[in-house]
Protein backbone atom coordinates (compact mmCIF):
# COMPACT_ATOMS: atom_id res chain seq x y z
CA UNK A 1 0.00 0.00 0.00
CA UNK A 2 1.68 3.13 -1.11
CA UNK A 3 -0.85 5.70 -0.07
CA UNK A 4 -2.11 7.17 3.13
CA UNK A 5 -5.18 9.10 3.95
CA UNK A 6 -5.19 12.53 2.47
CA UNK A 7 -6.56 14.86 5.07
CA UNK A 8 -5.15 18.03 3.60
CA UNK A 9 -7.64 20.80 4.02
CA UNK A 10 -5.24 23.58 3.10
CA UNK A 11 -5.97 26.01 0.32
CA UNK A 12 -4.41 23.74 -2.30
CA UNK A 13 -6.99 21.05 -1.72
CA UNK A 14 -9.65 21.20 -4.34
CA UNK A 15 -12.43 21.25 -1.80
CA UNK A 16 -11.82 24.75 -0.51
CA UNK A 17 -13.91 27.75 -1.34
CA UNK A 18 -17.39 27.43 -2.69
CA UNK A 19 -17.46 24.83 -5.43
CA UNK A 20 -19.39 27.14 -7.73
CA UNK A 21 -16.53 29.62 -8.04
CA UNK A 22 -13.88 26.97 -8.63
CA UNK A 23 -15.61 24.60 -10.99
CA UNK A 24 -17.53 25.06 -14.12
CA UNK A 25 -19.26 22.25 -16.01
CA UNK A 26 -21.69 22.98 -18.80
CA UNK A 27 -25.18 21.55 -18.34
CA UNK A 28 -25.08 19.11 -21.26
CA UNK A 29 -21.99 17.27 -20.02
CA UNK A 30 -22.23 14.08 -17.99
CA UNK A 31 -20.35 14.63 -14.79
CA UNK A 32 -19.60 12.33 -11.88
CA UNK A 33 -20.26 14.47 -8.83
CA UNK A 34 -18.77 13.79 -5.44
CA UNK A 35 -21.45 12.89 -2.87
CA UNK A 36 -19.60 14.73 -0.13
CA UNK A 37 -18.54 18.03 -1.71
CA UNK A 38 -20.41 18.12 -5.07
CA UNK A 39 -17.19 18.61 -7.02
CA UNK A 40 -17.81 17.31 -10.56
CA UNK A 41 -15.40 14.92 -12.29
CA UNK A 42 -15.07 13.89 -15.91
CA UNK A 43 -14.53 10.22 -15.12
CA UNK A 44 -15.89 7.86 -12.54
CA UNK A 45 -12.33 6.79 -11.75
CA UNK A 46 -11.40 10.34 -10.75
CA UNK A 47 -14.37 10.56 -8.44
CA UNK A 48 -13.51 7.25 -6.80
CA UNK A 49 -9.94 8.39 -6.26
CA UNK A 50 -11.08 11.77 -5.00
CA UNK A 51 -13.44 10.23 -2.43
CA UNK A 52 -10.67 7.99 -1.12
CA UNK A 53 -8.14 10.82 -0.94
CA UNK A 54 -10.13 13.82 0.21
CA UNK A 55 -12.99 12.18 2.17
CA UNK A 56 -11.06 9.29 3.64
CA UNK A 57 -12.50 9.82 7.10
CA UNK A 58 -16.16 10.05 6.18
CA UNK A 59 -16.59 7.61 3.31
CA UNK A 60 -17.92 4.04 3.47
CA UNK A 61 -15.86 0.83 3.46
CA UNK A 62 -17.12 0.03 -0.03
CA UNK A 63 -15.84 3.38 -1.24
CA UNK A 64 -12.45 2.71 0.36
CA UNK A 65 -12.30 -0.62 -1.40
CA UNK A 66 -13.25 0.98 -4.71
CA UNK A 67 -10.58 3.58 -4.11
CA UNK A 68 -7.92 0.95 -3.48
CA UNK A 69 -8.88 -0.85 -6.68
CA UNK A 70 -8.80 2.41 -8.65
CA UNK A 71 -5.45 3.31 -7.14
CA UNK A 72 -3.82 0.04 -8.17
CA UNK A 73 -5.49 0.16 -11.57
CA UNK A 74 -3.96 3.58 -11.96
CA UNK A 75 -0.62 2.03 -11.06
CA UNK A 76 -0.71 0.02 -14.25
CA UNK A 77 -1.30 3.05 -16.43
CA UNK A 78 1.54 4.73 -14.56
CA UNK A 79 3.93 1.88 -15.36
CA UNK A 80 3.25 2.45 -19.04
CA UNK A 81 3.70 6.17 -18.61
CA UNK A 82 7.04 5.61 -16.86
CA UNK A 83 8.31 3.57 -19.78
CA UNK A 84 7.36 6.41 -22.11
CA UNK A 85 9.00 8.99 -19.83
CA UNK A 86 12.22 6.98 -19.66
CA UNK A 87 12.08 6.58 -23.43
CA UNK A 88 11.72 10.36 -23.68
CA UNK A 89 14.73 10.87 -21.41
CA UNK A 90 16.85 8.47 -23.46
CA UNK A 91 15.82 10.21 -26.68
CA UNK A 92 16.58 13.60 -25.18
CA UNK A 93 19.96 12.44 -23.91
CA UNK A 94 21.10 10.83 -27.14
CA UNK A 95 19.56 13.61 -29.18
CA UNK A 96 21.75 16.11 -27.38
CA UNK A 97 24.76 13.78 -27.44
CA UNK A 98 24.60 13.43 -31.22
CA UNK A 99 23.81 17.10 -31.76
CA UNK A 100 26.85 18.05 -29.70
CA UNK A 101 29.09 15.58 -31.51
CA UNK A 102 27.97 16.92 -34.89
CA UNK A 103 28.06 20.62 -34.04
CA UNK A 104 31.27 20.80 -32.03
CA UNK B 1 8.14 1.93 4.23
CA UNK B 2 10.50 4.51 5.66
CA UNK B 3 13.47 2.89 3.94
CA UNK B 4 11.57 2.51 0.73
CA UNK B 5 10.75 6.21 0.71
CA UNK B 6 14.30 7.19 1.56
CA UNK B 7 15.71 4.98 -1.18
CA UNK B 8 13.36 6.49 -3.73
CA UNK B 9 14.28 9.97 -2.59
CA UNK B 10 18.02 9.29 -2.86
CA UNK B 11 17.44 7.81 -6.29
CA UNK B 12 15.55 10.90 -7.35
CA UNK B 13 18.25 13.27 -6.11
CA UNK B 14 20.98 11.24 -7.81
CA UNK B 15 19.03 11.12 -11.06
CA UNK B 16 18.50 14.88 -11.10
CA UNK B 17 22.18 15.53 -10.42
CA UNK B 18 23.26 13.14 -13.16
CA UNK B 19 20.83 14.68 -15.62
CA UNK B 20 21.96 18.20 -14.85
CA UNK B 21 25.62 17.22 -15.10
CA UNK B 22 25.23 15.26 -18.32
CA UNK B 23 22.93 17.60 -20.13
CA UNK B 24 24.32 20.91 -19.11
CA UNK B 25 27.89 20.58 -17.90
CA UNK B 26 29.41 21.71 -21.13
CA UNK B 27 26.99 24.54 -21.68
CA UNK B 28 27.65 25.91 -18.19
CA UNK B 29 31.36 25.99 -18.82
CA UNK B 30 31.04 27.68 -22.17
CA UNK B 31 28.40 30.12 -21.05
CA UNK B 32 30.60 31.09 -18.12
CA UNK B 33 33.59 31.60 -20.38
CA UNK B 34 31.55 33.84 -22.63
CA UNK B 35 30.52 36.13 -19.87
CA UNK B 36 33.98 36.72 -18.48
CA UNK B 37 36.14 36.83 -21.58
CA UNK B 38 33.76 38.02 -24.26
CA UNK B 39 34.91 35.18 -26.51
CA UNK B 40 32.35 33.44 -28.66
CA UNK B 41 30.72 30.28 -27.39
CA UNK B 42 32.35 26.98 -28.23
CA UNK B 43 28.82 25.78 -28.96
CA UNK B 44 26.36 27.88 -30.95
CA UNK B 45 23.92 29.91 -28.87
CA UNK B 46 20.89 27.97 -30.15
CA UNK B 47 22.38 24.71 -28.90
CA UNK B 48 23.29 26.23 -25.56
CA UNK B 49 19.73 27.52 -25.13
CA UNK B 50 18.22 24.25 -26.34
CA UNK B 51 20.30 22.44 -23.74
CA UNK B 52 18.90 24.68 -21.02
CA UNK B 53 15.37 23.97 -22.24
CA UNK B 54 16.27 20.29 -22.44
CA UNK B 55 17.38 20.25 -18.82
CA UNK B 56 14.02 21.67 -17.74
CA UNK B 57 12.16 19.14 -19.90
CA UNK B 58 14.27 16.26 -18.60
CA UNK B 59 13.75 17.38 -15.02
CA UNK B 60 10.02 17.36 -15.58
CA UNK B 61 10.20 13.80 -16.93
CA UNK B 62 12.29 12.77 -13.92
CA UNK B 63 9.87 14.44 -11.49
CA UNK B 64 6.96 12.72 -13.22
CA UNK B 65 8.57 9.34 -12.45
CA UNK B 66 7.92 10.01 -8.77
CA UNK B 67 4.30 8.88 -8.53
CA UNK B 68 4.20 7.84 -4.90
CA UNK B 69 1.79 10.21 -3.17
CA UNK B 70 3.31 9.46 0.22
CA UNK B 71 6.79 10.44 -0.91
CA UNK B 72 5.57 13.60 -2.61
CA UNK B 73 3.69 14.65 0.51
CA UNK B 74 6.52 13.73 2.82
CA UNK B 75 8.96 15.95 0.94
CA UNK B 76 6.32 18.66 0.85
CA UNK B 77 5.64 18.55 4.57
CA UNK B 78 9.19 17.92 5.75
CA UNK B 79 10.12 20.48 8.39
CA UNK B 80 9.25 21.58 11.87
CA UNK B 81 8.10 24.52 13.93
CA UNK B 82 10.16 26.41 16.43
CA UNK B 83 8.07 27.79 19.27
CA UNK B 84 9.19 31.34 19.79
CA UNK B 85 7.18 33.95 21.57
CA UNK B 86 7.00 37.27 19.80
CA UNK B 87 9.34 39.62 21.53
CA UNK B 88 8.13 43.17 21.37
CA UNK B 89 11.69 44.42 21.66
CA UNK B 90 12.52 42.78 18.30
CA UNK B 91 9.58 44.50 16.62
CA UNK B 92 10.50 47.87 18.08
CA UNK B 93 14.16 47.45 17.19
CA UNK B 94 13.23 46.39 13.64
CA UNK B 95 10.98 49.41 13.21
CA UNK B 96 13.72 51.75 14.46
CA UNK B 97 16.30 50.22 12.07
CA UNK B 98 13.82 50.54 9.20
CA UNK B 99 12.93 54.15 9.86
CA UNK B 100 16.59 55.08 10.49
CA UNK B 101 17.49 53.45 7.16
CA UNK B 102 14.78 55.41 5.35
CA UNK B 103 15.88 58.66 7.00
CA UNK B 104 19.51 57.96 6.10
CA UNK B 105 18.59 57.29 2.46
CA UNK B 106 16.66 60.58 2.26
CA UNK B 107 19.35 62.61 4.07
CA UNK B 108 22.40 61.22 2.24
CA UNK B 109 20.55 61.26 -1.04
CA UNK B 110 20.20 65.03 -0.76
CA UNK B 111 23.35 65.93 1.16
CA UNK B 112 25.78 63.10 0.49
CA UNK B 113 28.56 62.94 -2.13
CA UNK B 114 27.34 62.89 -5.73
CA UNK B 115 29.57 59.97 -6.74
CA UNK B 116 27.21 56.96 -6.57
CA UNK B 117 30.05 54.66 -5.45
CA UNK B 118 30.55 56.86 -2.38
CA UNK B 119 26.96 57.82 -1.64
CA UNK B 120 25.38 55.93 1.22
CA UNK B 121 21.83 56.37 -0.11
CA UNK B 122 22.60 54.82 -3.50
CA UNK B 123 24.65 52.00 -2.00
CA UNK B 124 22.13 51.16 0.69
CA UNK B 125 19.14 51.15 -1.69
CA UNK B 126 20.67 49.24 -4.59
CA UNK B 127 23.42 47.11 -3.12
CA UNK B 128 22.25 46.68 0.46
CA UNK B 129 18.51 46.54 -0.04
CA UNK B 130 17.46 45.64 -3.58
CA UNK B 131 20.32 43.15 -4.10
CA UNK B 132 21.45 41.89 -0.68
CA UNK B 133 18.34 42.24 1.43
CA UNK B 134 16.01 40.79 -1.21
CA UNK B 135 18.30 37.74 -1.39
CA UNK B 136 18.00 37.28 2.35
CA UNK B 137 14.21 37.37 1.98
CA UNK B 138 13.99 34.42 -0.44
CA UNK B 139 16.99 32.52 0.91
CA UNK B 140 16.23 32.84 4.63
CA UNK B 141 12.89 34.45 5.44
CA UNK B 142 10.77 37.55 5.06
CA UNK B 143 11.79 40.09 7.69
CA UNK B 144 10.23 43.05 5.87
CA UNK B 145 7.04 43.19 7.99
CA UNK B 146 9.32 43.89 10.98
CA UNK B 147 11.52 46.44 9.21
CA UNK B 148 9.02 48.13 6.87
CA UNK B 149 9.59 51.84 7.66
CA UNK B 150 6.54 52.92 5.63
CA UNK B 151 4.28 50.80 7.78
CA UNK B 152 5.85 52.17 10.96
CA UNK B 153 5.10 55.70 9.74
CA UNK B 154 1.53 54.81 8.75
CA UNK B 155 0.86 53.20 12.12
CA UNK B 156 1.89 56.41 13.87
CA UNK B 157 -0.91 58.23 12.06
CA UNK B 158 -4.66 57.92 12.63
CA UNK B 159 -6.30 55.74 9.99
CA UNK B 160 -9.37 56.85 8.02
CA UNK B 161 -10.24 53.18 7.28
CA UNK B 162 -11.93 54.03 3.98
CA UNK B 163 -13.53 51.07 2.23
CA UNK B 164 -11.14 49.65 -0.35
CA UNK B 165 -12.84 49.16 -3.74
CA UNK B 166 -12.82 45.35 -3.85
CA UNK B 167 -13.29 45.14 -7.61
CA UNK B 168 -9.78 46.57 -8.05
CA UNK B 169 -8.32 43.47 -6.39
CA UNK B 170 -4.54 43.59 -6.42
CA UNK B 171 -4.34 45.30 -9.80
CA UNK B 172 -3.06 48.59 -8.26
CA UNK B 173 -0.03 46.69 -6.95
CA UNK B 174 0.57 45.19 -10.41
CA UNK B 175 0.51 48.69 -11.90
CA UNK B 176 2.71 49.96 -9.06
CA UNK B 177 5.31 47.25 -9.59
CA UNK B 178 5.49 47.86 -13.33
CA UNK B 179 5.68 51.63 -12.75
CA UNK B 180 8.52 51.22 -10.24
CA UNK B 181 10.53 49.12 -12.68
CA UNK B 182 9.86 51.61 -15.44
CA UNK B 183 11.25 54.43 -13.25
CA UNK B 184 14.21 52.23 -12.31
CA UNK B 185 15.05 51.36 -15.91
CA UNK B 186 14.54 54.70 -17.65
CA UNK B 187 15.92 57.11 -15.05
CA UNK B 188 19.47 57.26 -13.65
CA UNK B 189 18.24 56.19 -10.22
CA UNK B 190 21.44 54.30 -9.46
CA UNK B 191 23.69 57.18 -10.53
CA UNK B 192 21.94 60.26 -9.20
CA UNK B 193 21.54 60.29 -5.39
CA UNK B 194 19.31 63.39 -5.43
CA UNK B 195 16.89 61.84 -7.88
CA UNK B 196 16.89 58.65 -5.83
CA UNK B 197 16.01 60.63 -2.69
CA UNK B 198 13.18 62.35 -4.57
CA UNK B 199 11.74 59.06 -5.78
CA UNK B 200 12.00 57.52 -2.30
CA UNK B 201 10.34 60.61 -0.81
CA UNK B 202 7.54 60.42 -3.39
CA UNK B 203 7.05 56.71 -2.68
CA UNK B 204 6.96 57.42 1.05
CA UNK B 205 4.36 60.18 0.56
CA UNK B 206 2.09 58.00 -1.60
CA UNK B 207 2.41 55.06 0.78
CA UNK B 208 1.78 57.08 3.93
CA UNK B 209 -1.28 58.81 2.44
CA UNK B 210 -2.65 55.56 1.01
CA UNK B 211 -1.92 53.60 4.16
CA UNK B 212 -3.60 56.21 6.35
CA UNK B 213 -6.61 56.33 4.04
CA UNK B 214 -7.29 52.59 3.71
CA UNK B 215 -5.67 51.35 6.90
CA UNK B 216 -2.21 49.77 7.11
CA UNK B 217 -3.47 46.16 7.04
CA UNK B 218 -5.30 46.62 3.77
CA UNK B 219 -2.72 48.85 2.11
CA UNK B 220 0.35 46.72 2.80
CA UNK B 221 -1.34 43.42 2.00
CA UNK B 222 -3.12 44.48 -1.18
CA UNK B 223 -1.77 47.67 -2.70
CA UNK B 224 1.85 48.36 -1.69
CA UNK B 225 3.98 46.66 -4.38
CA UNK B 226 7.15 46.48 -2.25
CA UNK B 227 5.49 44.70 0.67
CA UNK B 228 3.84 42.32 -1.74
CA UNK B 229 7.10 41.52 -3.52
CA UNK B 230 8.66 40.67 -0.16
CA UNK B 231 5.73 38.61 1.04
CA UNK B 232 5.82 36.53 -2.18
CA UNK B 233 9.61 36.18 -2.19
CA UNK B 234 9.37 35.16 1.46
CA UNK B 235 7.26 32.18 0.39
CA UNK B 236 10.31 30.73 -1.38
CA UNK B 237 12.34 30.86 1.85
CA UNK B 238 12.71 27.96 4.29
CA UNK B 239 11.80 30.06 7.34
CA UNK B 240 8.40 31.66 7.83
CA UNK B 241 7.14 33.59 10.80
CA UNK B 242 3.85 32.23 12.10
CA UNK B 243 1.73 33.30 15.04
CA UNK B 244 3.54 31.35 17.72
CA UNK B 245 7.04 30.96 16.33
CA UNK B 246 8.90 30.03 13.19
CA UNK B 247 7.90 27.42 10.64
CA UNK B 248 10.79 25.62 8.90
CA UNK B 249 10.31 23.84 5.58
CA UNK B 250 12.44 22.79 2.65
CA UNK B 251 13.15 25.81 0.41
CA UNK B 252 10.29 26.45 -1.99
CA UNK B 253 7.91 23.91 -0.46
CA UNK B 254 5.64 26.62 0.97
CA UNK B 255 4.85 27.38 -2.67
CA UNK B 256 2.84 24.16 -3.00
CA UNK B 257 -0.24 25.80 -1.53
CA UNK B 258 -1.92 28.73 -3.18
CA UNK B 259 -2.30 30.68 0.06
CA UNK B 260 -2.09 34.40 -0.70
CA UNK B 261 -3.06 33.86 -4.33
CA UNK B 262 -6.81 34.30 -4.13
CA UNK B 263 -7.63 36.09 -7.34
CA UNK B 264 -6.42 36.40 -10.89
CA UNK B 265 -4.96 39.84 -10.06
CA UNK B 266 -2.58 38.12 -7.65
CA UNK B 267 -1.59 35.68 -10.37
CA UNK B 268 -0.92 38.75 -12.52
CA UNK B 269 1.29 40.17 -9.78
CA UNK B 270 3.43 37.02 -9.66
CA UNK B 271 3.74 36.98 -13.44
CA UNK B 272 4.59 40.71 -13.35
CA UNK B 273 7.31 40.04 -10.77
CA UNK B 274 8.79 37.42 -13.07
CA UNK B 275 8.51 39.71 -16.05
CA UNK B 276 10.04 42.83 -14.46
CA UNK B 277 13.02 40.78 -13.21
CA UNK B 278 13.49 39.60 -16.78
CA UNK B 279 12.97 43.05 -18.28
CA UNK B 280 15.59 44.52 -15.97
CA UNK B 281 18.12 42.14 -17.55
CA UNK B 282 16.67 42.28 -21.05
CA UNK B 283 17.36 46.01 -21.53
CA UNK B 284 21.09 45.43 -20.98
CA UNK B 285 21.67 42.84 -23.73
CA UNK B 286 23.27 44.09 -26.97
CA UNK B 287 20.43 42.79 -29.14
CA UNK B 288 18.01 44.97 -27.17
CA UNK B 289 20.22 48.01 -27.76
CA UNK B 290 20.24 47.29 -31.51
CA UNK B 291 16.47 46.79 -31.64
CA UNK B 292 15.86 50.01 -29.69
CA UNK B 293 18.17 51.99 -31.96
CA UNK B 294 16.32 50.56 -34.94
CA UNK B 295 12.90 51.45 -33.53
CA UNK B 296 13.97 54.96 -32.54
CA UNK B 297 15.68 55.39 -35.93
CA UNK B 298 12.35 54.53 -37.55
CA UNK B 299 10.79 57.49 -35.74
CA UNK B 300 9.35 56.02 -32.55
CA UNK B 301 9.78 58.13 -29.39
CA UNK B 302 12.27 56.60 -26.93
CA UNK B 303 9.79 56.48 -24.04
CA UNK B 304 7.21 54.78 -26.25
CA UNK B 305 9.74 52.03 -27.01
CA UNK B 306 10.52 51.45 -23.34
CA UNK B 307 6.96 51.70 -22.03
CA UNK B 308 5.58 49.73 -24.97
CA UNK B 309 8.05 46.88 -24.51
CA UNK B 310 7.56 46.81 -20.74
CA UNK B 311 3.76 46.59 -21.04
CA UNK B 312 3.82 44.42 -24.16
CA UNK B 313 6.16 41.92 -22.51
CA UNK B 314 3.92 41.71 -19.47
CA UNK B 315 0.85 41.10 -21.61
CA UNK B 316 2.80 38.41 -23.49
CA UNK B 317 3.94 36.66 -20.29
CA UNK B 318 0.53 36.87 -18.67
CA UNK B 319 -1.24 35.82 -21.86
CA UNK B 320 1.01 32.78 -22.25
CA UNK B 321 0.36 31.80 -18.65
CA UNK B 322 -3.43 32.18 -18.93
CA UNK B 323 -3.38 30.23 -22.19
CA UNK B 324 -1.43 27.47 -20.44
CA UNK B 325 -4.13 27.35 -17.74
CA UNK B 326 -6.81 26.80 -20.37
CA UNK B 327 -4.74 24.10 -22.05
CA UNK B 328 -4.08 22.50 -18.67
CA UNK B 329 -7.80 22.30 -17.98
CA UNK B 330 -8.39 20.43 -21.23
CA UNK B 331 -5.45 18.07 -20.84
CA UNK B 332 -6.26 17.18 -17.24
CA UNK B 333 -9.96 16.54 -18.00
CA UNK B 334 -11.07 18.61 -15.05
CA UNK B 335 -13.98 20.90 -14.34
CA UNK B 336 -11.85 23.21 -12.25
CA UNK B 337 -11.87 26.64 -13.82
CA UNK B 338 -8.74 27.83 -15.63
CA UNK B 339 -8.51 30.73 -13.16
CA UNK B 340 -8.38 28.26 -10.32
CA UNK B 341 -5.58 26.30 -12.03
CA UNK B 342 -3.75 29.55 -12.73
CA UNK B 343 -3.87 30.35 -9.02
CA UNK B 344 -2.63 26.93 -7.98
CA UNK B 345 0.31 26.86 -10.34
CA UNK B 346 1.38 30.51 -10.04
CA UNK B 347 3.40 30.24 -6.78
CA UNK B 348 6.05 27.91 -8.32
CA UNK B 349 6.91 30.78 -10.67
CA UNK B 350 8.26 32.62 -7.63
CA UNK B 351 11.10 30.08 -7.36
CA UNK B 352 12.03 30.94 -10.95
CA UNK B 353 11.92 34.66 -10.20
CA UNK B 354 14.11 34.15 -7.12
CA UNK B 355 16.64 32.06 -9.08
CA UNK B 356 16.78 34.73 -11.73
CA UNK B 357 17.16 37.51 -9.17
CA UNK B 358 20.05 35.63 -7.56
CA UNK B 359 21.72 35.11 -10.93
CA UNK B 360 21.30 38.76 -11.74
CA UNK B 361 22.27 40.35 -8.43
CA UNK B 362 24.68 38.09 -6.50
CA UNK B 363 27.70 39.22 -8.53
CA UNK B 364 26.55 42.83 -8.34
CA UNK B 365 26.13 42.58 -4.57
CA UNK B 366 29.49 40.92 -3.93
CA UNK B 367 31.47 43.24 -6.19
CA UNK B 368 29.95 46.35 -4.61
CA UNK B 369 30.14 45.11 -1.03
CA UNK B 370 33.41 47.02 -0.26
CA UNK B 371 32.00 50.46 -1.21
CA UNK B 372 28.86 49.68 0.81
CA UNK B 373 30.80 48.74 3.95
CA UNK B 374 33.11 51.73 3.45
CA UNK B 375 30.13 54.09 3.19
CA UNK B 376 28.42 52.47 6.18
CA UNK B 377 31.48 52.79 8.39
CA UNK B 378 32.11 56.41 7.45
CA UNK B 379 29.00 57.83 5.74
CA UNK B 380 30.09 61.48 5.89
CA UNK B 381 33.47 61.09 4.24
CA UNK B 382 33.71 57.71 2.49
CA UNK B 383 37.04 56.86 0.77
CA UNK B 384 37.36 58.80 -2.47
CA UNK B 385 38.12 55.81 -4.66
CA UNK B 386 36.52 52.73 -3.09
CA UNK B 387 37.71 49.38 -4.31
CA UNK B 388 35.27 46.98 -5.96
CA UNK B 389 35.74 43.25 -6.41
CA UNK B 390 35.93 41.67 -9.84
CA UNK B 391 34.14 38.36 -10.07
CA UNK B 392 36.24 35.35 -11.19
CA UNK B 393 35.59 33.76 -14.57
CA UNK B 394 33.69 30.77 -13.21
CA UNK B 395 31.09 33.08 -11.71
CA UNK B 396 29.13 33.21 -14.97
CA UNK B 397 28.62 29.45 -14.69
CA UNK B 398 27.32 29.91 -11.17
CA UNK B 399 24.76 32.43 -12.43
CA UNK B 400 23.47 29.99 -15.04
CA UNK B 401 23.21 27.36 -12.31
CA UNK B 402 21.00 29.67 -10.24
CA UNK B 403 18.63 30.15 -13.18
CA UNK B 404 18.38 26.39 -13.67
CA UNK B 405 18.03 25.58 -9.97
CA UNK B 406 15.13 28.05 -9.76
CA UNK B 407 13.40 26.16 -12.57
CA UNK B 408 14.09 22.76 -11.04
CA UNK B 409 12.56 23.82 -7.72
CA UNK B 410 9.57 25.25 -9.61
CA UNK B 411 9.03 21.97 -11.47
CA UNK B 412 9.06 19.93 -8.29
CA UNK B 413 6.77 22.37 -6.49
CA UNK B 414 4.30 22.35 -9.37
CA UNK B 415 4.41 18.53 -9.39
CA UNK B 416 3.56 18.44 -5.67
CA UNK B 417 0.84 21.09 -6.09
CA UNK B 418 -0.73 19.12 -8.96
CA UNK B 419 -0.86 16.01 -6.77
CA UNK B 420 -2.78 18.03 -4.21
CA UNK B 421 -5.28 19.31 -6.75
CA UNK B 422 -6.04 16.26 -8.88
CA UNK B 423 -7.21 12.86 -7.69
CA UNK B 424 -5.62 11.05 -10.65
CA UNK B 425 -1.84 10.92 -10.68
CA UNK B 426 -1.53 10.81 -14.46
CA UNK B 427 -4.12 13.58 -14.56
CA UNK B 428 -1.77 15.64 -12.36
CA UNK B 429 1.17 14.96 -14.67
CA UNK B 430 -0.82 15.83 -17.79
CA UNK B 431 -2.00 19.09 -16.21
CA UNK B 432 1.62 20.24 -16.13
CA UNK B 433 2.44 19.84 -19.85
CA UNK B 434 1.41 23.38 -20.88
CA UNK B 435 3.07 24.98 -17.87
CA UNK B 436 6.29 23.07 -18.57
CA UNK B 437 6.24 24.28 -22.15
CA UNK B 438 5.93 27.87 -20.92
CA UNK B 439 8.79 27.22 -18.47
CA UNK B 440 11.04 25.75 -21.16
CA UNK B 441 10.57 28.87 -23.27
CA UNK B 442 11.10 31.05 -20.25
CA UNK B 443 14.35 29.24 -19.29
CA UNK B 444 15.70 29.77 -22.76
CA UNK B 445 14.91 33.49 -22.62
CA UNK B 446 16.52 33.97 -19.20
CA UNK B 447 19.59 31.86 -20.03
CA UNK B 448 20.04 33.94 -23.16
CA UNK B 449 19.88 37.17 -21.13
CA UNK B 450 22.28 35.91 -18.46
CA UNK B 451 24.78 34.62 -21.02
CA UNK B 452 24.85 37.80 -23.10
CA UNK B 453 27.36 40.53 -22.25
CA UNK B 454 25.80 43.47 -20.45
CA UNK B 455 25.72 46.94 -22.08
CA UNK B 456 24.15 50.25 -21.05
CA UNK B 457 20.64 50.61 -22.51
CA UNK B 458 20.65 53.28 -25.25
CA UNK B 459 19.03 56.77 -25.05
CA UNK B 460 18.75 56.86 -21.26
Amino acid sequence: MTTDNHTDDGPASATDGSPSTNVDASADETTYDCNYCDRPFAREQYRTLHVGLDHHDECTDAEIEAFQDAYSEEGEEIRLFRLKAIGGLVLLYFGFLFTYSIVT
Amino acid sequence: MERHVRRQFCGLVAAVLVAVALLSGRAFAHGGALRSSGESLAVPTWLFLATGGGVVGASFLLASLVTDRTLVRRIDEYGSTLALSRARVVDVFGSIVGVAGLAAVLWFGVRGPTDPFRNLAVLVVWVGWWAGYVMSVYLVGNTWPTLNPFRTLVELLPSLELAYPERLGSWPSVAGLIALIWVEVVSPLADDPQLLAQVVAAYTAVTVVGGAAFGPERWFSTVDPISRVFSYYGRVAPVERIDDGLSLRLPGMALTDSRGVDSISEVAFIVALLWVTTYDGLVTVPAWADATRGAVGAGLPVQAVYVGSLLGGFVLFFGAYVLASYASRRLAETYLRPARLARNFAPPLLAIAAGYHLAHFLGYFLSLLPPLTAALSDPFSPPSNPLTYVMPSWFGGLELTFVLVGHLVAIWVAHAAAYDVFPGRLQAIRSQYPFILVMVIYTMVSLWIVSEPSVTPPYL
